[in-house]
């Protein structure tokens, strides 16, 4: 293995390190305001815990209550909550 | 509230950097109920009481006048003392004290009442700016903030009809409950990561309100 490639691969292991903590930061703005969102709708949820993006503007969010729900951007531009099983 | 519905749109308006001039007098309207219940109750008692200027002094306890139950030991006291700055003599402080001490906390003048009414006169309100600021502050999410307008939209549309007569028309006191309520979640969102722009908020409270429940500003809005 010479010189360069291991500049790459320490390079890589580098961005890496710093990349996730801010997936992390982004991922708990998300589940912020999906927390905040269902609260203004006056559901049950606590706070969101988990988040699964479902497509674009569409959200599986999981509570800390157990609640579940799929929040989503409709097509008049209106944000909906809609509880899950 | 107006200015939350346009706060997740994202169509780019003109900047209005105004800085928020702190004149006065955009609010006529505005319940200022804190000074006038206020003014009475200090009142009150100075009127059963000696005016300010004479019971402040070391003498108080000698011009306090007694309202109901004055023993008559006190009652040659008051007489002596007409001037504050003379001392009571010995004989009236040894009666005194315990009719005299009373009277006194209502004394208090009435100036502390109006200070409030002074600072919390409300800036003019600056939809656009405020508005701008709704847009850009990072301490609601976008999806609240596309959440917060669809509210903000619908409140608009009760409005609306209430104005026209259409439909289930609600009553201006349930339109107010529903708009105090908005704003209370606008709050809650903004008081934590940007306390400046919900104390603005707070402040253009009233004046939003204002535009809202007068149907022809409403009409303007609305065009």
């Amino acid at each position: 293995m010479n010189k360069l490639t291991l500049v790459v691969a320490r390079s890589l292991v580098m961005a890496a390190l710093f990349a996730v903590p801010l997936f992390a930061d982004d991922d708990e703005a998300l589940k912020k305001d999906l927390t905040a969102v269902i609260a203004l709708q006056g559901l049950p949820c606590g706070q969101v815990v988990a988040v699964t993006e479902l497509a674009k503007d569409d959200y599986a969010a999981t509570c800390k209550d157990g609640n579940k729900y799929r929040v989503y951007m409709n097509a008049d531009g209106r944000v909906v909550v809609e509880k899950r099983k | 509230m107006l200015p939350l519905a346009g706060c997740a749109s994202h169509k780019t308006e003109p900047q209005v950097a105004q800085p928020q001039p702190q004149t006065v007098a955009t609010q006529p309207e505005t319940p200022e109920p804190v000074a006038e219940p206020q003014e009475p109750a200090a009142s009150k008692p100075t009127a059963s009481s000696p005016a300010p200027g004479e019971a402040a002094p070391a003498g108080t306890p000698a011009t306090a006048p007694v309202p109901s139950g004055a023993t008559q030991a006190t009652k040659p006291a008051t007489t002596p003392a007409p001037n504050g700055a003379n001392p009571a003599p010995k004989a009236a402080t040894k009666t005194a004290p315990p009719v005299a001490r009373a009277p006194t906390p209502p004394v208090r003048p009435p100036k502390p009442a109006a200070a409030p009414v002074a600072s919390t006169v409300a800036a003019p309100l600056d939809l656009a700016a405020l508005k701008e600021k709704l847009k850009a502050t990072k301490a609601i999410g976008v999806f609240t903030k596309i959440s917060l307008k669809n509210q903000v939209d619908d409140l608009m549309k009760q409005f609306s009809d209430h104005y026209q007569g259409k439909g289930k028309t609600t009553t201006m006191p349930e339109l107010r409950r529903a708009y105090d309520l908005l704003l209370m979640k606008v709050l809650s969102l903004l008081q934590d990561s940007d306390q400046t722009l919900a104390s603005e908020v707070v402040s253009s409270r009233e004046a939003i309100w204002g535009l809202l429940s007068d149907p022809k500003k409403f009409a303007t809005l609305q065009g």
